[in-house]
C-alpha cells in the first residue's frame, strides 16, 4: 500500500497528456506545463498539415458561428413573409428564403449550433457506452468479457435507423432520439474495434505486475488500458462525430430526427427537397454544409490521431 | 466451436429481448389506431366498437403471447389497417428494397474495390491523394443530398441529363422489368456512391497494412511484381475483413436504403416502415421491426461465422 | 516523480501500434501463401475488372433495349386523336384499406363513392342531393316520413339484383354496427320496404339534413347476399367495379359493361394512383404516366406549361385554427381570441400558397347551407389585437405563451407562419407538431391544448359548434339553439337563415380561427374531358372521364 502515492500522480498526468503513456526522461518538463507543450505541438503539427489545417479551419468555423448565432442572426428566425416565399438570394437574403419566407442562411447558421450539440451529446454517450464495454470486455471475469464480446457481435449488426425508429415511437422526433440511436450504435463499434488492443494492454507484464502490486482493476483500466487505446478512439470518435451529422439529416428527413421549428442543417435541407423540380438551388448549401462538414470531422480524427501519435509524430518525440 | 455456441445463444436471446423492447415501446406511445381509424367526426361510442372489434381491450400480456405465438407459426399477423397479411406485405415490399440493395451494393463493390485496390498500387503521391480525396468526400455526402444531385443531374422533368424517372416505381410494377430497373437505378447509383466509399476506404485499409506485414513482401520474394502480388496475395488476405465489412455496410446502408426510398418514392419497405408508423398500424409495425431486426442478426451471425471460416488465424482467438 | 515502478513500456507500445489495423495477424498462413504465389499464372490483374465493366454494359445496354422497347409499343398503342381505354389519376391521401363502413377519410369516399358504390341518393359537384339508386322521394309534410321511389332493374355489378331489401339491410347494418357516420341519420326510427321498389324512413323528429346524409356513406347500399373481404374488396352497384387495390398506392377500376343505369362509364380502365410526395406527382404527371392530378401543389402547378389545364375547385376544406374555449385556458377569454384573430393576416397565409384558397371568416364555407361572407368581422389589424391582449392583462414583459399543436400532415409552414405573425402581436407561440394518432389522443380526445389547426374536410358539419363536448370546448346556447331549428326545420330558406345567424355568433365570438377555405387545385393534361373539378377530394364520379390524346 505504501507505493500508492506514485501510482496516484501516475494515473492523473497521465489522463491529461495527450499520448501513449511513454518512458520517461529525467529532463521533461512536468505538470500542467507539460501537457499545454505537448498540446501545443500537436496543434501545430496538425496546422502544418493541408488536411489537419483544412479540418481545423473548417471545425473552426462552425464553432464560432455555433456561438455567434446565439446572438446575432442576419435576419429573425421567426421573420417570415408570406408574400416573399422561395426566393432568390439577395441583399437582405443572402441565401433566398425558404417556403415561409424566412432567410435561408439565418436557418443554416442557427442549425449548426444544434448540429453541434448532437454531435457534442453523441461523441460524450458514445464514449462513455464504448469504454465500458471495453471494460467489460477486458474483465477478469471471463463469463461476463465472453458474454460482452458475443453481445457486441450480435447487436452491432441491428442498424442504426431501426434502433432511431424504435426510439421515435415514444418519443417522437426529438434529438435524444438520434443521440441515442447513433451513440448506442457508435459505442458499439468503439468497443468492437478497440478490443483487440485492449486485451494486449489487459494481458501484458506491466499490467500483470501493477495488479500484483496492489492497483485496483479500475485504476489499471484508466491508467493502462485507456492510454493504449486511446490512437483507436480518436479516429472513432471522430468517425462517430461525422456519422452523426450525416445520421442527424437522414432522420430528420424520415421525421424521427430534430423536430421542425428546431433550426438544423436536416431540417434545411428537409424543407428545401419540396420544390426541387421549380427551385433547384435551394437544396445545394444545406448538404454542401453537412458534406464539407463531415470531411472536415474526419480529417481531424485522422489529423490528431497521426499528431498525437510519438510514433509518427518526430516533433512530439523529441520533445520527451 | 465454444464461441459459435455462444453466438448462437447470443442470437436467440436478441431476438427475443428485441421482441419485447418492440412490442412494450409500441403499446406506451400515445394515441391507438381505433382512434385514427374512426377519424375527426367520430363519436366515444364508435371508437369503442372498433376497439372491441380489433382486440385492442385484451390484456398486454395476452396480446404479446398471441403476437408472438404466431410468429413461432410463422404468422407476422395481419395489418389492422389493411387486413393484409404482414408477410405478404412485407414481401411486396421487399421486391422493391432488395433489388435496391443488391443493385447498391453491386455498384458499391464495382466502385470501391477497384479504387481501394488502385489507391494503394500507385506511388505517385498526387494521384494518392485524389484517391484518398474521393474516399472521403464520397463517404461525407448525406445520403439525402447525393439523391437530389442525382436527381438534377439525371432526372426526367428537372435534371441536366433527363434519362431516367425521378420518382416513383412504376405500377406495372415488376410485370414490365425494363421500367422497374430504370426506376431503380438512380437510388441505386446513390447508394452505392456512397457506400463505394466506405469500401473504398476499408479496402485501401486492409491492403495496406497487408502490404506492410510480410505476406506481400514474402510473395515479391518469390517473384512476383508488386502489383501482382497485392492483387493475388494483399487482396486475398483482405478478403476476410472486406467481407466483415460488406456484411456491416449492409446494416450501415440501410437507413440510406430508407432515406432514399422516401425520397425517390418508391414504395418498399423503408417508406412502408415510415407511413405504417405514422399510421398506428401496431401489428404491423411491430412485426415489421421485428423481422428487420431479426434479419439484420442474422446477417451479422451470417458475417462472423463466414468471417471466421475464411480467415483460419482467427481459429485460436476463439479459445481465449 | 518517479514512475520508475512502471516499467518502460515503448515497446510493448510499440507492438500495439503497429498491429492496430491488423489485429491477430500473428498466425502464419506463410507456406500456403508461398504455395499460391507459385502456382498462380501471371495473369492480368486487368482482366477481371475488364470484364466485369463489359458486363455492366452490356446489362445496361440491354435494359435501354427493353425501356425502348415498351416505351415504343406503348406509343403505338396509343395513337393519337382515338379515345384512350385507360385514364391514370394521380391523387394524394391514399386509403389504407376499402372497408367504407369502418374506416375514416374522405379518400375512400372519394375513390368509391359514385365510382363503385351506389347511394340511395348522390350529391353533384355543387353540393346538392340529385336521384342515385332512388329516381325519387316524397317528404311528409311532417317532415318525419322519407318515401323514396328505386329504379328499376338495378343490380350489383356481381350480378345480384338490388332492390328494396338491400337499403334497409345497408341502413338497419349501419344503425345496429355503429358503422362509419351512423350518427349522421339523425332521429332515425325504422326502414321499411312495402315493396321491392319502395323504401320508407321515419324519423322520430324533422331532420334537414337526413337527404344530404344519405347522398354520403350513411345511404349506401351493399349486397347483402356478397360475401367479401370488405378491408381489400368492394363490391357495389356503380358504373366501375374493382379490379385491384394496392394498400398506399394504387386502386385499378374497370367500367362494369352490365351497369344498370344510363349512366355507364365512358372509360374502360381508370386507375387511381396516390402520391405522398407532390413532386413526384407532378413528374408522373409531366412524364405521362399520369393524365389528371388531383390536388397539384399550386407553386408547383405553376411549372405546367399549356399543354394542361389548370384550375382551383371550390371545396368544403376549411382549416380551423381551434382554440380551447374550454375554462382555465387563456384562450377561454374571448378577448385574446378576438386578439389571435386580429393578428393574423390571412391574405398572406394564402399568398405564400400560392394564392389559390379562399379567405374564410367562419364555419360554413360556400358550398354548405348557411353560407354568409364573414370575413370582415376581422380583419388584419395589429393594433386592435394589442389593445385587446393588453385589456386582457398581456403585454411585451407579459407576453401571452401559448402552444399550438398540430398534425404533421399538415407540413411545418403553417405552424412556423402563425408563430411569426401572432409574435407581432406579443404573442409568444410554441409550435408543437406532432404525428396524428398523438393529436387524437392530446388534442382531440383529452383536450390538452391551446392553440391546434386541422383541415376539417367534412362538409355540412356545423353541429361540431354545438356539442360542448367537442374538443373545441364552445358552449353556446343560443348557437345551439338556433342550430336545432335549424336541423329540425322542415323549411329549407329557414333553416338557412337559422344557420347563418348561428355561424355569424361563433364566428363573432372568436371561437375559433378559420385561417382559409382550402380550395383544391387541379391539373388535367390536355385532352381529358369529364373530370371533376369541384369537390373532388370527396366527390369524384368518373363516369364521364375521357382522354383523348392530341397529337
Amino acid at each position: 500500500m505504501t507505493d500508492a502515492t506514485p501510482h496516484n500522480t501516475q494515473s492523473k498526468q497521465s489522463k491529461q497528456s495527450k499520448q501513449p503513456r511513454q518512458s520517461k526522461r529525467p529532463e521533461q518538463l512536468h505538470g500542467w506545463r507539460r501537457t499545454l507543450h505537448r498540446a501545443g505541438i500537436i496543434v501545430s503539427t496538425m496546422w502544418h498539415h493541408g488536411t489537419g489545417r483544412f479540418s481545423m479551419i473548417v471545425l473552426g468555423i462552425w464553432v464560432l458561428v455555433s456561438i455567434v448565432s446565439l446572438f446575432w442572426t442576419p435576419q429573425s428566425l421567426w421573420a417570415t413573409d408570406g408574400y416573399n416565399v422561395w426566393a432568390k438570394p439577395s441583399r437582405t437574403h443572402w441565401l433566398g428564403t425558404d417556403g415561409t419566407g424566412a432567410d435561408v442562411f439565418s436557418w443554416l447558421m442557427a442549425g449548426s449550433r444544434t448540429n453541434l450539440l448532437i454531435v457534442l451529446l453523441t461523441v460524450i454517450f458514445a464514449l462513455a457506452f464504448g469504454l465500458l464495454l471495453v471494460a467489460l470486455m477486458v474483465s477478469r471475469n471471463t463469463a461476463l468479457a465472453h458474454g460482452s464480446v458475443v453481445a457486441i457481435d450480435a447487436l452491432i449488426s441491428i442498424p442504426t435507423v431501426l434502433i432511431a425508429l424504435m426510439l421515435a415511437v415514444p418519443l417522437g422526433a426529438s434529438i435524444l432520439g438520434i443521440v441515442i440511436a447513433c451513440g448506442f450504435g457508435y459505442g458499439l463499434n468503439l468497443a468492437r474495434v478497440a478490443r483487440p488492443q485492449a486485451l494486449l494492454a489487459a494481458r501484458s507484464m506491466y499490467v500483470q505486475s501493477a495488479l500484483s502490486n496492489g492497483a485496483s482493476a479500475t485504476r489499471v483500466f484508466f491508467t493502462h488500458v485507456l492510454t493504449n487505446i486511446r490512437p483507436v478512439v480518436i479516429v472513432q470518435c471522430s468517425l462517430c462525430a461525422g456519422t452523426a451529422v450525416l445520421a442527424e439529416a437522414g432522420l430528420t428527413y424520415l421525421g424521427v430526427g430534430v423536430p421542425s421549428g428546431v433550426p438544423s442543417w436536416g431540417v434545411s435541407l428537409t424543407s428545401s427537397v419540396k420544390f426541387i423540380s421549380i427551385y433547384p438551388m435551394t437544396v445545394i448549401w444545406p448538404g454542401l454544409i453537412v458534406t464539407v462538414v463531415v470531411v472536415a470531422l474526419n480529417l481531424f480524427g485522422d489529423a490528431l490521431h497521426d499528431a498525437a501519435d510519438p510514433l509518427s509524430n518526430p516533433r512530439l518525440r523529441k520533445a520527451q | 466451436m465454444k464461441y459459435m455456441l455462444r453466438r448462437l445463444a447470443m442470437f436467440v436471446v436478441a431476438l427475443i429481448v428485441i421482441s419485447i423492447i418492440v412490442f412494450v415501446m409500441l403499446r406506451i406511445l400515445p394515441g391507438d389506431i381505433a382512434a385514427v381509424m374512426a377519424g375527426t367526426n367520430a363519436t366515444p361510442e364508435r371508437v369503442a366498437a372498433l376497439r372491441e372489434q380489433m382486440g385492442l381491450n385484451k390484456p398486454l400480456v395476452s396480446q404479446y403471447f398471441d403476437w408472438i405465438g404466431g410468429l413461432f407459426h410463422g404468422d407476422f399477423g395481419e395489418s389492422m389497417l389493411t387486413g393484409q397479411p404482414v408477410a405478404t406485405v412485407v414481401g411486396s415490399r421487399a421486391a422493391i428494397t432488395f433489388p435496391l440493395i443488391v443493385m447498391g451494393m453491386a455498384v458499391a463493390l464495382l466502385i470501391g474495390i477497384p479504387l481501394g485496390y488502385l489507391s494503394v498500387r500507385t506511388t505517385n503521391r498526387v494521384v494518392q491523394s485524389i484517391y484518398q480525396s474521393i474516399a472521403i468526400i464520397g463517404g461525407a455526402i448525406p445520403a439525402l443530398w447525393g439523391g437530389l444531385l442525382l436527381i438534377l443531374l439525371f432526372a426526367k422533368g428537372v435534371g441536366i441529363l433527363p434519362v431516367f424517372p425521378a420518382q416513383g416505381f412504376p405500377s406495372t410494377g415488376w410485370a414490365n422489368p425494363g421500367k422497374a430497373l430504370m426506376s431503380l437505378i438512380l437510388p441505386a447509383l446513390t447508394v452505392g456512391i456512397i457506400v463505394g466509399a466506405t469500401i473504398m476506404r476499408y479496402t485501401r485499409a486492409s491492403l495496406q497494412t497487408i502490404s506492410s506485414s510480410g505476406y506481400v513482401e514474402m510473395a515479391m520474394a518469390c517473384g512476383m511484381t508488386r502489383r501482382k502480388a497485392l492483387w493475388h496475395v494483399g487482396l486475398r488476405l483482405a478478403m476476410p475483413q472486406l467481407v466483415s465489412v460488406v456484411g456491416l455496410t449492409f446494416a450501415e446502408m440501410i437507413t440510406g436504403v430508407m432515406v432514399i426510398e422516401n425520397l425517390f418514392a418508391l414504395p418498399g419497405i423503408g417508406t412502408g416502415l415510415v407511413s405504417d408508423l405514422g399510421h398506428r398500424d401496431l401489428i404491423a409495425v411491430q412485426s415489421e421491426l421485428f423481422m428487420l431486426a431479426a434479419f439484420f442478426l442474422v446477417i451479422g451471425l451470417l458475417v462472423d461465422l463466414a468471417h471466421r471460416a475464411l480467415d483460419p488465424r482467427l481459429g485460436e482467438e476463439s479459445n481465449d | 516523480m518517479t514512475q520508475q515502478n512502471n516499467g518502460s513500456p515503448t515497446p510493448q507500445n510499440e507492438h500495439s501500434s503497429a498491429s492496430e489495423n491488423t489485429p491477430n495477424t500473428s498466425a502464419s498462413t506463410d507456406s500456403s501463401l508461398q504455395a499460391h504465389a507459385k502456382s498462380e499464372k501471371p495473369r492480368s490483374p486487368w482482366r477481371t475488372w475488364v470484364i466485369a465493366i463489359i458486363a455492366v454494359i452490356i446489362v445496361a445496354a440491354a435494359v435501354f433495349a427493353i425501356v425502348n422497347h415498351t416505351r415504343a409499343s406503348r406509343s403505338a398503342q396509343q395513337s393519337a386523336g382515338e379515345q384512350a381505354d385507360t385514364v391514370t389519376i394521380g391523387l394524394k391521401l391514399a386509403p389504407t384499406n376499402l372497408d367504407i363502413r369502418n374506416t375514416a377519410g374522405t379518400a375512400l369516399d372519394q375513390a368509391l363513392i359514385g365510382n363503385v358504390y351506389e347511394g340511395l341518393v348522390s350529391r353533384n359537384s355543387e353540393n346538392k342531393v340529385t336521384p342515385g339508386l332512388a329516381k325519387s322521394w316524397d317528404v311528409s309534410k311532417d317532415g318525419l316520413t322519407y318515401t323514396f321511389h328505386l329504379n328499376k332493374n338495378m343490380h350489383f355489378s356481381n350480378g345480384d339484383e338490388l332492390n328494396a331489401q338491400d337499403v334497409v339491410w345497408s341502413i338497419e347494418q349501419l344503425e345496429e354496427k355503429k358503422y362509419h357516420d351512423y350518427d349522421t341519420l339523425r332521429n332515425f326510427k325504422s326502414v321499411t320496404a312495402p315493396d321491392d321498389d319502395t323504401v320508407v324512413i321515419t324519423l322520430s323528429k324533422p331532420y334537414s339534413q337526413l337527404l344530404w346524409s344519405l347522398s354520403g356513406r350513411a345511404g349506401l347500399v351493399f349486397d347483402k347476399d356478397a360475401k367479401y373481404v370488405a378491408k381489400t374488396q368492394a363490391v357495389g352497384s356503380g358504373p366501375y367495379k374493382l379490379a385491384k387495390f394496392t394498400p398506399n398506392n394504387s386502386i385499378e377500376l374497370v367500367a362494369d359493361e352490365n351497369y344498370w343505369g344510363a349512366n355507364k362509364a365512358k372509360t374502360k380502365n381508370v386507375t387511381l394512383r396516390y402520391f405522398a410526395d407532390d413532386d413526384a406527382a407532378v413528374n408522373a404527371l409531366k412524364s405521362g404516366d399520369v393524365q389528371v392530378l388531383a390536388p397539384v401543389n399550386a407553386t408547383l402547378a405553376k411549372s405546367l406549361g399549356d399543354d394542361y389545364t389548370v384550375k382551383a375547385g371550390d371545396g368544403t376544406d376549411k382549416y380551423v385554427l381551434a382554440m380551447n374555449n374550454a375554462s382555465g385556458k387563456a384562450t377561454a377569454d374571448k378577448r385574446v381570441r378576438q386578439a389571435i384573430r386580429y393578428a393574423i393576416d390571412h391574405e398572406q397565409l394564402i399568398a405564400s400558397r400560392g394564392g389559390a384558397d379562399k379567405a374564410l371568416g367562419g364555419p360554413i364555407p360556400s358550398l354548405d347551407p348557411g353560407y354568409e361572407d364573414l370575413t370582415n368581422l376581422y380583419p388584419h389589424d395589429l393594433a386592435k389585437a394589442k389593445k385587446l391582449l393588453s385589456e386582457a392583462g398581456y403585454s411585451a414583459s407579459n407576453p401571452l405563451k401559448l402552444t399550438l399543436t398540430y398534425p404533421n400532415t399538415y407540413g411545418t409552414e403553417l405552424g412556423d407562419q402563425l408563430r411569426s405573425q401572432l409574435k407581432e402581436a406579443n404573442i409568444d407561440l410554441k409550435v408543437n407538431v406532432v404525428e396524428f394518432s398523438t393529436w387524437l389522443q392530446d388534442v382531440y380526445t383529452d383536450k390538452d391544448y391551446d392553440l391546434s389547426m386541422v383541415d376539417h374536410n367534412e362538409s355540412h358539419d356545423f353541429s361540431q359548434w354545438t356539442n360542448p363536448d367537442y374538443y373545441y370546448g364552445y358552449d353556446n346556447k343560443e348557437v345551439q339553439d338556433l342550430a336545432s331549428k335549424a336541423l329540425s326545420s322542415t323549411d329549407e330558406t329557414q333553416a338557412d337563415e337559422d344557420l347563418k345567424a348561428a355561424a355569424k355568433i361563433v364566428s363573432e365570438d372568436a371561437a375559433a380561427d378559420w385561417l382559409f377555405n382550402y380550395r383544391v387545385t387541379s391539373a388535367t393534361a390536355k385532352g381529358v374531358e369529364g373530370f371533376p373539378f369541384n369537390m373532388n377530394q370527396t366527390v369524384m364520379p368518373l363516369a364521364q372521364l375521357t382522354y383523348t390524346p392530341a397529337k
